[in-house]
């Protein structure tokens, strides 16, 4: 009689421990498998953002060349007026970086410095209140959601400077 | 689980990381970049900015733009360095009531811990975004050289930012950790860190799971910014001879100037020579004027290597000179160099270091991101990942099948982690064939006789067809436990064989060296003979097609054509068992070209030919 007590309570621990083992291995592989899909999900997000933002590098150094073609306009411009088919290239320029995800940002003259979108370069006397945006320098530009370059302005000095 | 976050907490730039998986990775910020402006400002409206925005805003309100926090955290405002930082901050700094720092920002005075944790709520609050979970934890780098007051207020600006700091770690401990440095026993580590403010030098030993900071070094006012400055004085100079203009007062064309400069160091850290190339930079009476300047490795070199100089003469210092100043080790005696900031990409500075050592410095991780890296990677101990529970292993070397010529067939690669399984389709390599021997090896050698033989069977019973025909699905399946079990089963009769391999780990560790060692030094040799093997494949599958074909279109082609393909399968059966690849080449397409015109007259017959073209074919046995 004592023996099959003990026995039955043997099973009894091994039943327990094999329960709680399955329990820890159920949990194992429930992580596992969920670790796996949000790694999947994690993964797709990724890719999304490495076919948008993958040519972050290219698109940078392409803006500097539209900047330079800007001037280049705009001191011709002074000179007289200029043939209609540069105007035509430019905006097929700014065409293809639209296509691509990238729009031009530009400063809200009058308002207060806007840091998400705006950098300021120098401050100069005005008669606006201090930290006023009071000239655009060089146009900012935004590729989807990320400001990949601040607009650059100037803007009204502090007194407490 | 909850994760604990690593931060690198720097002078310039913080960075935030985690480790997932095993893998630590470096989390961007809300801007999307992977390293946040340690500033910290309040605009005149009352808003507080923290990173690239108040960075962007620093011009117009310096005086709100607090930033190189760090130099002040956990200090004496009587130190006689705080006295020095006082000159030149253009902020207010003034003595606390217990002797402290207080920063006026606004019109209010904060605590540098205060101020830092600003920092640390808005990396606390990237890390949640790009987490999408709660971050309470956090592990946090100081420089070696920080004192206990200064550990402490670091992790009271954690603790007032809301992150339970479970550790605080020395910087270059941190990048000896992403170098999994810290498994190595009793070595000797010197981190060479050239941030953009600071230059510090440490020396580590490591022993039995500890690392032991022996000695620092450094210069507190020598970074990589100063590379920066001295490159734009020599522009401006430069143009200044040319064009007769100063270019330093325009606003404008400094920013330009300092971009392009900026970009110009960092592509002589590949290319040996630049051009720094800004139209329109200013203008003259005379019109416009143009900036177009070529810089060279060479000149950037030279216009620096004071800097380069000083800092590998601080290295020797720290390294060489008796305690309490350095660590009083030999060069020689050190083991490993770890390079941290982003100014160690400069090819002189590790040219200079690799000099000073004679070995080259370890720089496989980003060099800006490699102090968070290793705080992730302290993160990840204490997190202690789940996985720790449920330990993956992977297979030290290749499992493969023997086909056709004895090449061994990889199934499934070194480094694969189990369990895994993997199947594939072979064919029989003879008309007729009934049975296939499936031999299981191991190893990376391409030839299969210079592989381990783990086992074999055979799988019979597969109906009489020509070669190329039958289908036989060969699966390798390793459990979580390495075993092994190949299967073979005949698509056409439904028959299968298998194999249970036990000891497929029996290896020692030294043994699977040496065969990967093995593998590397024969790399060549092997390349060769599977070529050859490769061609005398071919070589006998096109003698088959031929003969087959001649056979199929027996009285249909003339005596000629028939004559001169016999002839070219002749030659090519003379050539094909020797080892010239060349003649088997050679011979081979001389017979493809022949075949085809069988199939020419044979098309002009209006008649249509198979193609059997078995690929792969496990030996016959």
């Amino acid at each position: 009689m004592a023996e099959e007590n003990q026995n039955e309570k043997s099973l009894e621990e091994k039943l327990a421990e094999c329960e709680s083992r399955r329990d820890e291995y159920l949990a194992g592989w429930q992580r596992a498998k969920a670790d796996f899909i949000n790694y999947k999900k994690d993964e797709l997000k990724r890719l999304e953002e490495i076919s948008r933002y993958g040519t972050e590098d290219l698109i940078i150094d392409l803006i500097g060349v539209l900047d330079n073609f800007d001037l280049g306009i705009s001191i011709m411009e002074k000179v007289g007026p200029l043939e209609k088919g540069i105007y035509m290239i430019r905006a097929q320029f700014e065409d293809v970086l639209k296509r691509k995800g990238l729009e031009r940002v530009n400063a809200k003259i009058g308002k207060p410095l806007d840091p998400s979108i705006a950098e300021a370069i120098s401050d100069i006397e005005s008669e606006e209140p201090p930290g006023t945006v009071v000239e655009e320098i060089e146009p900012g530009y935004r590729l989807y959601d990320k400001i990949v370059r601040p607009v650059r302005v100037r803007v009204a000095r502090g007194s407490d400077k | 689980m909850p994760k604990i976050i690593g931060i690198d907490l720097g002078t310039t730039n913080s960075a935030i990381a985690v480790t997932e998986g095993g893998e630590p990775r470096i989390l961007e910020n809300t801007e999307g970049n992977r390293t946040t402006p340690s500033i910290v400002a309040m605009n005149k409206t009352g808003e507080r900015l923290v990173g690239l925005l108040a960075k962007r805003q620093a011009i117009t309100n310096p005086k709100n733009t607090i930033f190189s926090v760090k130099r002040l955290i956990g200090r004496k405002f009587a130190d006689p360095e705080i006295q020095k930082d006082k000159q030149w901050l253009p902020y207010e700094i003034k003595a606390s009531a217990s002797g402290g720092i207080e920063i006026k920002m606004s019109d209010r005075w904060y605590t540098p811990e205060e101020i830092s944790a600003m920092i640390l709520s808005k990396l606390k609050a990237d890390a949640e975004a790009k987490l999408g979970e709660k971050v309470t934890e956090a592990v946090i780098t100081v420089p070696a050289y920080f004192d206990d007051a200064q550990r402490q207020a670091t992790k009271n600006a954690g603790e007032v930012a809301g992150l339970t700091v479970k550790r605080i770690i020395n910087e270059p401990t941190a990048a000896a950790l992403a170098y999994g440095l810290n498994k190595k026993t009793s070595e000797k580590i010197v981190v060479y860190d050239f941030g953009g403010g600071t230059f510090d030098v440490s020396v580590l030993e490591v022993g039995d799971d500890t690392v032991e900071v022996k000695a620092t070094g450094g210069d507190t006012r020598l970074g990589g910014d100063d590379f920066d400055k001295r490159i734009n004085e020599y522009l401006v100079a430069e143009y200044k001879k040319q064009e007769g203009i100063d270019i330093s007062k325009d606003p404008l064309a400094l920013q330009r100037l300092k971009e392009a400069a900026e970009r110009a160091k960092h592509e002589l850290s590949t290319a040996l020579e630049t051009e720094i190339n800004l139209p329109y930079v200013t203008s003259d009476s005379s019109g416009p004027k143009h900036f177009l300047m070529k810089l060279s490795r060479a000149k950037l070199e030279d216009l620096v290597k004071d800097y380069v100089a000083k800092s590998i003469a601080l290295v020797k210092e720290t390294v060489t000179a008796a305690a309490p100043k350095g660590a009083g080790f030999n060069l020689s005696d050190i083991n490993e160099i770890v390079m941290v900031g982003g100014q160690t990409r400069m090819p002189a500075i590790q040219e200079a270091v690799k000099k000073l050592f004679g070995k080259d410095p370890h720089q496989g991780i980003n060099p800006d991101e490699v102090v968070a890296i290793g705080a992730a990677v302290q993160a990840g101990i204490l997190q202690g990942d789940v996985k720790d529970i449920l330990l993956l292993d992977v297979t030290p070397l290749t499992f493969s099948i023997e086909t056709l010529g004895s090449v061994a067939t990889p199934m499934i690669p070194k480094n694969t982690t189990v369990p895994t399984s993997k199947s594939q389709i072979f064919s029989t390599a003879a008309d007729n064939q009934t049975s296939v021997e499936v031999h299981v090896l191991q190893g990376e050698r391409p030839m299969a006789s210079d592989n381990r033989t783990l086992g074999n069977f055979i799988l019979d019973g597969i109906p009489p067809s020509p070669r190329g025909v039958p289908q036989v699905e060969v699966t390798f399946d390793i459990d979580a436990s390495g075993i092994l079990n190949v299967s073979a089963k005949d698509k056409g009769s439904g028959k299968t064989q298998s194999i249970r391999i036990e000891a497929t780990t029996s290896l020692s560790k030294d043994e699977i060296e040496r065969l990967k060692k093995e593998a590397e030094q024969h790399a060549a040799d092997d390349a060769k003979r599977r070529e050859i093997i490769e061609a005398r494949n071919q070589a006998e599958s096109l003698i088959y097609l031929a003969e087959k074909s001649l056979k199929d279109a027996e009285g249909k082609v003339s005596d000629e054509i028939k004559k001169s393909v016999e002839e070219k399968v002749e030659a090519l059966k003379k050539v094909k068992d020797a080892d010239v690849i060349d003649e088997i080449k050679s011979a081979t397409a001389n017979l493809s070209s022949e075949v085809q015109k069988i199939g020419q007259t044979m098309y002009n017959k209006d008649q249509s030919s198979a193609n059997p073209n078995p690929a792969e074919e496990p030996k016959s046995s």
